[in-house]
C-alpha cells in the first residue's frame, strides 16, 4: 500500500518522465519489469523543467527521461552525473488547420491566408527548437505580428485542431494524434534542429545496477519499437554534428 | 492514451485528502486554542508562518517539502538512517493537502475558540473541572461550528490540491495521481478532461451536502436542548 513510507525495495527503479513519454512510460515500464525478474519500476511524469527542480532538490529520482537535452547537461554539470544517454529523436513539423493552405516550402509561411501562427514557448523545449528553425529561415521577424505564443507543445496543437490559429510548429508526435490538423509541410532533415530525448542517471549511488539496465534497455529494439509505435524516432547516431 | 479509470483516482484523492483533514485537526485545534488563548508576543510571527502556504505559490510549498524530506536536506541524516523514504509515496501527496490545507483550518479553529467566551471555561474550573476537562466538554462544543467549517475548507482545499503534490510525490499514474492531477494531465496531453472534471465537481458537492446535512442534525440537536 502506498500509504506506507516503507523503504523503496533495492529493486525498485524510480524513473522520471517527461510529460509527453506518458503514452509510452507504462508500456516501457511494463516491458522491463518482465525483462528483469523480481524488478518495479515506478514512473513519474512532469516537465523536463520540474524533473530537473525535483532532482536538484534530492528527490530520489534513479533515471530521468527528458525532452531537453540542454537540461541535462546542466543537470549533469550542477550536480556532477554522468552525461546523459540520447535514446530517441523527435521531428518539427508544420501543420495547418485543414489542407487547404499550401506549404511547399517555409516562406510559404508568410502567405497572408495564414493570418495565425501559433509558436510554443520559448521556456519549453519545442519553443526554442521552433524559433530557432524560424530564425534560420529568416521568418521570425516577418511573422512576429501574426504570431501567437502557447504554452507548450499539445497546447500548440490544439489552437490549430480547435481552428483557433491557422498553421503551427510543433513536434512530428504530436502532429499524429491531430483530429483536424494537417501536416502541411515536413521540415527537410538538414533543416531539422536536432531534437532528442536523454536518459540521465539521477543519483548515481541508487539502485546502481537496476538504473544501468535501463540505461542498456532503451537502446534495445524492443524499447525502440514501443518509442517509434508512438511515433518517436530512433536516436540520432553519435557522430551527427 | 492509457486511460486509467476515474474510480481509482477518485478513491485515491477521497483517501488522500480524507487522510490529510484527519492529522490536521489536532494540530489545527491546537494551534488555534493556543493561539486564541495565549497572549503570546510571536503571535504575528506565528500566524505569518502559518499563513506560508496560503501565501507561496504551490510548488514552492512542494520544492521545500521535497526539502525536508529528501536526501539533501536538514533531515537527511534522519531519513537515510531509518531508510524512510517519503518522496513520490502517497504518504507525500498526504503530507502536501495536509499542509496546505493547514492555515485555513488553524485559522477557523483560532477565530472559532476566539468567539467562546473563556468565562465558560472559568466556570467550569471552578466547578472542579480540570483544564482539559473543560476544554473538551465546554470550549470544544461551543467552538465546533467553526472548527467544522475550518476542516470542510481543508478538505476541498486538500482533494484540489496539485501543484505541491506534483512535486513532492510526482505524477504517477494508480499511485499518486489524484484527480487533480489526473485533469492536469490529460489537459496537458490534450485528452479528454471532462470526466475527471465531473467527477471532481461531484466529489466536491457530495462533500458540501453531506457537510450541511450534518450541520442541520447538529442544529436540531440544540433547539431541542
Amino acid at each position: 500500500m502506498g500509504l506506507l513510507a516503507l523503504p523503496a525495495a533495492a529493486d525498485t527503479l524510480q524513473v522520471g518522465a517527461a510529460s509527453s513519454l506518458r503514452e509510452v512510460g507504462e508500456a516501457l515500464a511494463q516491458h522491463f519489469e518482465a525483462s528483469q525478474a523480481g524488478a518495479q519500476v515506478r514512473v513519474s511524469y512532469g516537465a523536463s523543467s520540474l524533473l530537473a527542480a525535483q532532482l536538484r532538490a534530492g528527490a530520489p529520482l534513479d533515471i530521468l527521461l527528458l525532452a531537453d537535452p540542454r537540461i541535462a547537461v546542466e543537470l549533469a554539470e550542477a550536480l556532477g552525473l554522468p552525461d546523459a544517454t540520447p535514446f530517441a529523436s523527435n521531428r518539427l513539423v508544420v501543420i495547418t488547420r485543414d489542407a487547404a493552405i499550401d506549404l511547399p516550402d517555409p516562406q510559404a509561411l508568410r502567405n497572408p491566408k495564414i493570418r495565425r501562427i501559433a509558436i510554443p514557448s520559448p521556456a519549453v523545449p519545442v519553443g526554442r527548437y521552433a524559433r530557432d528553425w524560424l530564425e534560420r529561415n529568416d521568418l521570425l521577424d516577418a511573422l512576429a505580428s501574426r504570431s501567437v505564443q502557447t504554452e507548450h507543445a499539445r497546447a500548440t496543437l490544439m489552437a490549430v485542431d480547435h481552428g483557433h490559429a491557422d498553421a503551427a510548429i510543433v513536434y512530428e508526435t504530436d502532429a499524429r494524434i491531430a483530429r483536424n490538423a494537417v501536416v502541411a509541410l515536413r521540415i527537410a532533415d538538414a533543416d531539422q534542429p536536432a531534437i532528442e530525448y536523454v536518459a540521465l542517471r539521477g543519483s548515481p549511488a541508487r539502485a546502481a545496477s537496476l538504473a544501468e539496465g535501463w540505461l542498456h534497455f532503451i537502446l534495445q529494439p524492443e524499447a525502440q519499437a514501443i518509442l517509434q509505435a508512438a511515433g518517436v524516432g530512433a536516436p540520432r547516431p553519435r557522430d551527427d554534428p | 492514451m492509457s486511460d486509467t479509470s476515474i474510480l481509482p483516482l477518485l478513491v485515491l484523492s477521497l483517501r488522500v485528502a480524507t487522510t490529510a483533514t484527519l492529522l490536521s485537526l489536532p494540530f489545527g485545534v491546537g494551534i488555534g486554542y493556543t493561539l486564541a488563548r495565549r497572549r503570546l508576543r510571536a503571535k504575528p510571527l506565528i500566524q505569518a508562518v502559518i499563513a506560508l502556504p496560503m501565501v507561496l505559490p504551490p510548488v514552492a510549498v512542494g520544492l521545500g517539502l521535497l526539502w525536508l524530506l529528501g536526501a539533501r536536506g536538514p533531515l537527511g541524516g534522519l531519513w537515510r538512517a531509518t531508510g524512510i523514504e517519503l518522496v513520490f509515496s502517497e504518504a507525500a501527496a498526504v503530507l502536501a493537502a495536509a499542509v496546505v490545507g493547514f492555515p485555513l483550518l488553524a485559522r477557523a479553529c483560532e477565530q472559532a475558540f476566539a468567539e467562546v467566551d473563556a468565562r465558560y471555561e472559568r466556570v467550569g474550573r471552578s466547578l472542579g473541572f480540570t483544564p482539559l476537562r473543560a476544554f473538551f466538554e465546554i470550549t470544544l462544543p461551543l467552538a465546533r461550528r467553526g472548527i467544522f467549517y475550518g476542516t470542510l475548507l481543508a478538505f476541498t482545499r486538500a482533494l484540489g490540491e496539485f501543484g505541491a503534490t506534483a512535486v513532492v510525490a510526482g505524477i504517477m499514474p494508480g499511485r499518486t495521481e489524484t484527480l487533480a492531477l489526473g485533469i492536469w494531465s490529460r489537459i496537458q496531453l490534450g485528452d479528454d478532461a471532462l470526466p475527471l472534471c465531473i467527477a471532481s465537481f461531484a466529489l466536491a458537492l457530495g462533500s458540501l451536502l453531506v457537510a450541511e446535512i450534518w450541520l442541520r442534525r447538529g442544529d436540531g440537536g440544540r433547539e431541542r436542548a
